[in-house]
């Protein structure tokens, strides 16, 4: 009977506390809703499905954020198919299909080259750098390092890559072409701009591996596998030119043939090289080369 | 006079001498999750201000009209908690409207809100510290707001510059924010006793 009586004491006067509960809850709730509907967010099926059709690495090659912003722009604007360098033309053809598209034929698929090939051994310093471990800090100080065009090995470019394909190798940024996907990170993070991205027309491609504008003697004084701009190459092959001091290669007319490897060879400091993911290893400067015979 | 004076006090105390970030170590979640860059910082400044505000001012009209009157206090957390979890709903769903950018960038901080000690530590103070007005409870809350938006951003605004700086290996991430937000806390131990 005590019980009973308590129980329905309890019960008397929770039934306040209940229409409280009640009201407030359903009061928001309202609020929420109205809310809601007034607030709602259309989102269009296919931008789920192109982001699924993505690689999903947000590696920022496309210049947006993510693949989830991507995905919305290339619906907005179709033009920015191909721009997912990791996905290739898989992804082009795949986000084509549903947008109802047709993707023209687009280039063969750029790679970075490092257009230094000098390693600790083959320069010259004027000074030991103590400062922050970083190429960016490194280069807006005065020169430690005498070559004011060459990679300075601090490794921007490694950070910068998702896909651990980039590595210094013995003071030089090495690219890994079997793990590379063409996301351009490596080339942006470069202070020196020495990371181009080359149209990769044959599975190896042939470079200058240098970006001294200095003259052949401070080159030469600085380097020992710098650009010289001596115009043998240019002797040699068409597709070779020399301007401020510097070869470049024109990679559209580039062609594995017997003119650019003469070049290659004739070339006095070894700095026109193969690079690829089956290149083979960087020919010697002549001067090595006479030492050896020595 | 007097109330306007009292008003700018409670203003000022509320913003530096009590901050409830780095005098109370409330809302240490947002506050360390989301300092990493100062335009973030910003917007999680402003989202929980704007959150702070209306339960600030919904839970103490709340506690004050239905609550006291029908002698129901023992519902207190359980009402406070509603009224927060709904304002922080309709900022979520605001964002996602108006701001897909900032909403896509604060990910799970966002509804963590809802959770921040910060906003419910305020409704408590509020009751604790014998705010008798509206207009009293409405400046408290925008000054706690305006409090937690400051410490948040000085964290991100240090955390930025951090970022140039060689950090020793040992001290990377986590703990290097931990020692900044701990010798910001100590700055502000500075204001202790002014008013």
């Amino acid at each position: 009977m005590m019980i009973l009586a308590s129980i329905v004491e309890l019960l008397s006067s929770a039934w306040l506390a209940g229409l409280v509960m009640l009201g407030l809850g359903f009061a928001f709730a309202v609020v929420l809703l109205i809310a809601h509907e007034k607030l709602k967010v259309e989102v269009d099926p296919k931008i789920e499905q192109i982001h699924a059709a993505l690689p999903n690495l947000d590696c920022g090659a496309c210049g947006f954020a993510g693949c989830g912003g991507y995905a919305k722009g290339v619906l907005e604007n179709p033009e920015l198919i191909g721009k997912c360098s990791p996905g290739g033309a898989d992804v082009s053809a795949k986000i084509a299909e549903i947008l109802n598209l047709q993707v023209s034929e687009s280039g063969p698929a750029k790679r970075p080259i490092v257009h230094c090939r000098a390693h600790t051994a083959d320069r010259v310093y004027f000074a030991e750098y103590q400062g922050i471990p970083s190429c960016t800090a490194a280069n807006a100080l005065a020169n430690a390092q005498a070559c004011k065009f060459g990679c300075l090995g601090y490794g921007d470019c490694v950070r910068a890559c998702k896909f651990d394909a980039l590595h210094v190798v013995d003071g030089l940024a090495t690219v890994d072409y079997t793990k590379c996907t063409g996301c351009t990170a490596c080339s942006k993070a470069c202070p020196r701009n020495l990371i181009e991205m080359v149209p990769f027309g044959h599975e190896n491609m042939m470079t200058v591996a240098c970006s001294s504008r200095e003259n052949g003697k401070s080159t030469r004084a600085m380097c020992q596998v710098g650009c010289i701009g001596c115009k043998l190459c240019t002797k040699q092959s068409d597709a070779f030119t020399v301007e401020d001091n510097l070869a470049r290669l024109d990679y559209s007319k580039y062609e594995p043939c017997g003119e650019n490897e003469a070049a290659l060879n004739k070339c006095p400091t070894g700095v026109i090289v193969h690079r690829g993911p089956t290149a083979p290893p960087p020919r010697e400067p002549k001067a090595k080369q006479a030492a050896a015979k020595a | 006079m007097d109330t306007v004076y009292i008003l700018i006090t409670g203003f000022l105390s509320v913003v530096l001498i009590n901050n409830l970030v780095l005098t109370k170590f409330l809302g240490i979640c947002p506050y360390l999750g989301v300092s990493g860059r100062i335009d973030m910082a910003f917007g999680m400044g402003l989202a929980v201000t704007f959150v702070m505000t209306l339960s600030g001012t919904l839970t103490w009209l709340i506690d004050h009209m239905v609550l006291m009157p029908l002698g129901l206090e023992v519902t207190r957390y359980v009402c406070f908690i509603l009224v927060i979890a709904s304002a922080v709903q309709l900022v979520e769903m605001y964002l996602r409207k108006f701001f897909p950018p900032l909403y896509d960038s604060f990910g799970i901080f966002l509804p963590l809100i809802t959770t921040n000690c910060a906003i419910l530590g305020l409704c408590l103070f509020l009751n604790l510290w014998g705010t008798d007005s509206l207009l009293e409870a409405v400046v408290l809350s925008v000054g706690g707001g305006i409090g937690f938006t400051m410490a948040i951003c000085i964290m991100a605004g240090i955390r930025e510059n951090l970022q140039m700086v060689d950090v020793p290996e040992c001290l990377k991430g986590a703990p290097i924010t931990l020692i900044t937000a701990g010798i910001l806390s100590l700055a502000f131990m500075g204001f202790a006793g002014i008013i």
